[in-house]
């Protein structure tokens, strides 16, 4: 669950217009090639599209983000430990009072750094763990890496820092879906998997609607069969009433993100959280390529500003607003934008596979539980 | 008075928040809230060699019963020995 402190902050920020929470996407590089990502490119690639920004330009960036309110920052990439100046730009933002959370592919999260962290912890490492085989991982990402990564994990562990483990499922990594969260359960560590991946627009323009991806119908199968093997038998029950009932079975679930349909934007992106892409352009959530603002250029204040404005603006598809199960759905604008090209486009990928995901969940309870529907 | 721990004190929209630093963040791994009298106390702390100083500084400041305000300087320094952070 997310704490009740963050919840209210947001809910605050969210009257007052603040920007609680921000993303900054230290790099586009990374040390892994997976095939269904949206921001890595090689550094010959990155050098082509633009200039990262400099330890400077993210510390000012950071202290006028702190100034105008954000008390939740995310390192993200590409792999953020690449860079070498990453142990700086951490410990630099977190004394200025920030809650630092990382994202990483737990590679490098060893030696230096696991020391470093060990004398100033993040709040939260989230490590995208890929499989439970060094084969899985040379098939997902181009590199044999999983004992280096579980080992880093356990080691992160040991020195009590939070560690969450989130698994995008992929057509390469798939069947390794059970035993990664098997593994994270041994380690007493949160995990989240999901299946359904966003066309990598940012990257690609013309991946509109597609990518490295499971078809809608399975990727709705294999949501349901996360669900069946993560709950107890009273869980799933619960579930499966949410279901029914129409509404969402993840209301009381770690984060709030890519929220409810309806006629503008309603999660926190633009209205309490934005995300700086590498080259520093403000965007409402990283999967967006638009509304795009210059931090560097506006500075941080009028870059949120125009962006709060921007989302205003943003209407989401008017077919949502009278289906049956948009609670249960959560198509969000990145979604309908990666998937149609336009945020009033209907996702016709998200509506096939949550229907999948809702027939699975029934059959389960039929099948596995003997249950009634 | 010292204090262990280390903390960056923020105020978001009117809310008081200590928010951990350094290897605190291990120890605890959240955030605290204080009130505006609990924000005084805290900023008073390097300052003042004991708990009676606390008080004779509030009641220079606020018009108070000397006796509540002792209690609840007392109940707010014990939990923040609780924590571990006196």
């Amino acid at each position: 669950m997310e704490p009740r402190m963050a919840k209210y902050l947001h809910m605050k920020g969210r009257k007052l217009g603040l920007p609680i929470g921000g993303t900054f996407e230290l790099t586009p590089r990374c040390n892994f090639n997976c095939k269904m990502c949206y921001v890595h490119l090689t550094e010959e690639e990155q050098k082509k599209r633009g200039r990262e920004l400099t330890t400077e330009e993210w510390l000012t960036i950071g202290k006028e983000a702190k100034d105008a309110g954000m008390v939740f920052l995310l390192l993200t990439g590409g792999e953020p430990a690449l860079r070498p100046d990453f142990p700086e730009l951490f410990h630099k933002l977190k004394e200025m009072g920030l809650m630092v959370s990382i994202n990483s592919n737990g590679l490098l999260l060893e030696g230096k750094l696991l020391e470093l962290f060990r004398e100033d912890p993040p709040t939260r490492i989230n490590i995208s763990l890929y499989g439970t085989s060094n084969e899985t991982y040379e098939r997902q990402c181009g590199v044999p890496a999983y004992d280096r990564v579980i080992r880093n994990i356990r080691a992160l562990r040991e020195a009590g820092i939070d560690v969450k483990v989130n698994m995008s499922v992929t057509p390469a990594n798939r069947q390794d879906m059970q035993s990664v969260y098997e593994t994270a359960r041994e380690l007493q560590i949160h995990t989240q998997a999901t299946p359904y991946m966003f066309p990598p627009i940012r990257l690609h323009p013309d991946m509109c609607g597609q990518n490295f991806r499971m078809d809608a119908e399975e990727a709705g199968r294999l949501q349901a069969q996360y669900d069946f093997f993560r709950c107890t038998r009273e869980q799933f029950l619960l579930r499966i009433q949410a279901l029914q009932d129409r509404v969402s079975p993840d209301a009381h679930s770690e984060e709030e993100c890519g929220d409810v349909v309806g006629e503008g934007v309603h999660c926190r992106a633009g209205i309490t959280t934005f995300w700086i892409d590498w080259d520093g352009k403000m965007l409402p959530c990283g999967q967006m390529v638009e509304p795009a603002v210059d931090v560097l250029q506006l500075g941080f204040a009028e870059a949120w500003r125009q962006t709060k404005a921007n989302v205003a603006e943003i209407r989401l598809p008017p077919e949502c607003i009278k289906c049956d199960i948009k609670e249960i759905c959560h198509a969000c604008a990145a979604m309908c934008y990666c998937e149609t090209g336009s945020f009033c486009g209907k996702p016709e990928y998200i509506c096939r596979m949550k229907q999948s995901y809702i027939n699975a969940m029934m059959q389960y309870w039929q099948t596995e539980y003997g249950g009634e529907l | 008075m010292k204090i262990k721990r280390e903390f960056v004190l923020r105020e978001i929209a009117g809310d008081i928040l200590l928010v951990p630093t350094g290897k605190t963040a291990l120890d605890l791994n959240g955030m605290l809230t204080l009130n505006g009298v609990g924000a005084d106390i805290w900023k008073m702390l390097p300052e003042v060699e004991n708990e009676d100083e606390i008080v004779r500084r509030l009641l220079e400041e606020y018009e108070a019963d000397p006796k509540q305000v002792k209690h609840d300087v007392g109940e707010f320094l014990n939990k923040f020995r609780e924590l571990g952070i006196l």
